[in-house]
């Protein structure tokens, strides 16, 4: 199924910013995390279709998937 | 201090801190050894400087009888990463009721001065009453314990922050220092006043890498009291490295709760410069005065944009591996680094760049190390200048000041000076004074007279319960865009059990990066204080006296004159919601009042008595 993948800040280092990418039925949002080799440290969350997502959500085919670093102020 | 017990939460009484009163008016110095009350007292910072503000009635900042407090947290100057934090404490001349009266304060900064302080004797320092000419102090160790001097300043009066603290070097080389700069001195004008504090970077470099206790005018009110700077002097201490503060201070590090603040070359997030990133994708980065327009107008500050024309070095704090400073320079036509700008941190970057319309790095950088310089808190100073140029742009045809609009760099700059040379007292008053003044308070963005930070109120009604400015004590902001909490039950309890626990850090002496999101209520806390003090104190016990702490906070605002009322966020948000920013609505008048009532009916039974 096709997802259109978005990073943010520095997930896009040496990858992407948008994308549309391949993954099988029943891929959840910490498997496209994993395939794309981001820092687990730095995993803020994720938007499905802009609402927060859980990591093990079950993406559809055509969704648009964002994954955020943390946030912090100061 | 003096400790007799291992047990500071069941007898907080075998313990002393070291206190010195100066009367500025008689010029009489007297040390004590002051039990400690609880363990708020023990822990120090806000948590003691309360309970002390508490005991005074105070119906304007500017008087005698309003003290001003420094003092420093249990764990500063200890080996513990990040014990840096001085704290500057009285009765604020910005935030304040409708009614009139000063809001108590506390404002905190990194920098080496506490550290210092700390390593003379003394754990706390009162000033009461105001010195006729200006002065500054030093506080010195010596064998028979720590020496207070005041000396005249009548040099020092009209530099810079930066250039007082370089003054100042040349005749105490060993030294570390706090100072105003001339908004402080220009008090009357200026109620935004931040005090500077040094650090081993600025004394070493002699560039001007201050570090900022900004918040709530507490430079002000140092300025009021004819004090320009204080001198810390005494060797260093930093004491030994045990394996239980080792193992804490990896885990800062290598645990994962400070990765987004590190520096991008370890690996590590970036700083707080990253939350413009985050933020922007829900339209939710402040602009022209807090009104986000849903266009990509923010990325032009991404530092990815700002990394291509200016050089970014990662530095740190003493002793400290977090390394969250981004500080920015020119880059020459070779690529090697050219002058100091400013150090980039999400709120001044923000609040003096996006929000006031200025796109350009080296603009925005100006700005920021211009406000630095003369000693103002950019997060109010921010705020107040954006109001005035949505101001200017809702009245074209009567505009106030210089008539300045947002992205105006030569107009605003000249706002920023004036402001800072206390001839400006509508920008250096706040927004709430000059928002009532011009009778359009819907769109000033403070809360409770204090401006709020660089996170939209849509995203942050934890805003209204915060004690001491927006972000730093109530941790809320991001418990909607990074939590994706938008129902009543995660916002009640976030402000009312998990999100105030920030305010620990600004009693203990460290800063919020060691671990933002628990608070010192955390084993890591706990085994520092066995390991420093030999202390046998619990989770609940340091929990609990920081939720005595705020609830303190809360209570003092009722003291001073605050109705429920006041405890409200700018009326913009309600009455004309923003609709680029792409987030639930959790800020509807509606989910405010369920909201209200059902945080106070937590908080308010637990007031009673609490400053008896």
């Amino acid at each position: 199924m096709k997802i259109n993948v978005k990073l943010i800040g520095l997930f896009q280092t040496g990858r992407f910013k948008q994308q549309e990418l391949d993954y099988p039925v029943d891929t959840k949002v910490q498997d496209v995390f994993a395939d794309l080799q981001l820092p687990q440290q730095h995993f803020g969350f994720a938007l499905i279709n802009g609402i927060h997502a859980a990591r093990d959500a079950v993406l559809a085919e055509g969704d648009h998937l964002v994954l955020l670093p943390l946030l912090g102020g100061g | 201090m003096k400790f007799n017990t291992k047990d500071p939460a069941a007898n907080p009484a075998g313990i002393f801190y070291k206190r010195g009163t100066i009367d500025l008016a008689s010029g009489e110095i007297s040390m004590a050894d002051v039990p400690c009350r609880n363990l708020e007292d023990v822990l120090g910072g806000f948590g003691r400087s309360f309970q002390d503000l508490a005991g005074r009635k105070i119906e304007t900042a500017y008087c005698d009888e309003n003290p001003l407090i420094v003092n420093t947290g249990l764990l500063t100057g200890s080996s513990v990463m990040t014990a840096l934090r001085t704290y500057f404490s009285g009765y604020s001349p910005i935030k304040g009721s409708k009614v009139g009266r000063p809001a108590a304060m506390w404002s905190t900064g990194s920098g080496k001065f506490g550290a210092k302080l700390k390593w003379t004797g003394l754990d706390e320092l009162i000033f009461e009453n105001r010195a006729e000419k200006p002065i500054y102090v030093v506080i010195r160790e010596s064998e028979a314990g720590p020496v207070v001097e005041v000396k005249p300043a009548a040099h020092l009066l009209g530099l810079s922050t930066h250039a007082k603290i370089m003054a100042l070097q040349q005749d105490y080389p060993d030294a570390h220092f706090a100072a105003i700069g001339q908004a402080g001195e220009n008090w009357q004008n200026n109620y935004m006043g931040a005090v500077a504090l040094s650090t081993e970077n600025q004394l070493k470099s002699k560039e001007d890498k201050c570090r900022f206790a900004g918040r709530g005018g507490m430079g002000s009110l140092m300025g009021y009291k004819n004090i320009l700077a204080l001198v810390a002097q005494s060797s260093d201490k930093p004491g030994k490295l045990s394996s239980a503060v080792k193992r804490a201070n990896l885990n800062v590090i290598k645990g994962g709760g400070s990765a987004r603040i590190q520096p991008l070359s370890r690996g590590g997030g970036g700083g707080t410069w990253a939350a413009y990133d985050v933020l922007q994708e829900f339209n939710a980065v402040p602009l022209n005065n807090f009104r986000p327009q849903g266009n990509d107008l923010p990325e032009k500050l991404f530092r990815e944009n700002v990394e291509c024309e200016y050089d970014i070095k990662s530095e740190a704090c003493y002793r400290c591996g977090i390394t969250c400073h981004n500080n920015i320079s020119e880059k020459r036509a070779d690529g090697s680094r050219g002058e100091f700008l400013a150090k980039f941190d999400y709120e001044p970057l923000n609040l003096l760049g996006t929000n006031l319309g200025i796109h350009a790095a080296g603009q925005a950088a100006r700005l920021i190390q211009l406000g630095d310089n003369y000693g103002m808190d950019a997060i109010s100073l921010g705020v107040t200048i954006s109001y005035a140029l949505a101001y200017n742009q809702r009245h074209p045809q009567s505009t106030i000041l210089n008539g300045a609009t947002f992205g105006d760099y030569a107009k605003i700059r000249e706002l920023i000076i004036q402001a800072g040379e206390g001839q400006l007292p509508q920008i250096g008053q706040g927004s709430m004074r000059l928002s009532a003044s011009l009778a359009e308070t819907a769109y000033a963005y403070h809360v409770k007279g204090l401006e709020i930070a660089a996170y939209q109120p849509e995203t942050n009604p934890g805003y209204i319960w915060a004690i001491a400015g927006g972000h730093m004590s109530m941790g809320s902001y991001g418990l909607l865009t990074r939590e994706g909490k938008a129902d009543i039950e995660s916002w009640v309890k976030g402000i009312t059990e998990d999100k105030l626990h920030i305010v620990g850090f600004d009693m203990i002496g460290l800063c919020k990066f060691f671990d933002i999101a628990k608070g010192i209520g955390t084993q890591m806390v706990v085994d520092c204080l066995k390991s420093e003090f030999g202390f046998e104190v619990s989770i609940d016990d340091l929990r609990a006296a920081v939720r005595r702490a705020f609830l303190r906070g809360l209570a003092l605002e009722f003291r001073q004159g605050y109705t429920k009322a006041e405890f409200c966020l700018p009326a913009e948000v309600h009455e004309n919601p923003n609709p680029h920013i792409k987030l639930p609505n959790i800020t509807s008048p509606e989910f405010i009042a369920e909201l209200e009532k059902r945080v106070w009916q937590v908080f308010e039974p637990e007031l009673v008595g609490l400053l008896d």
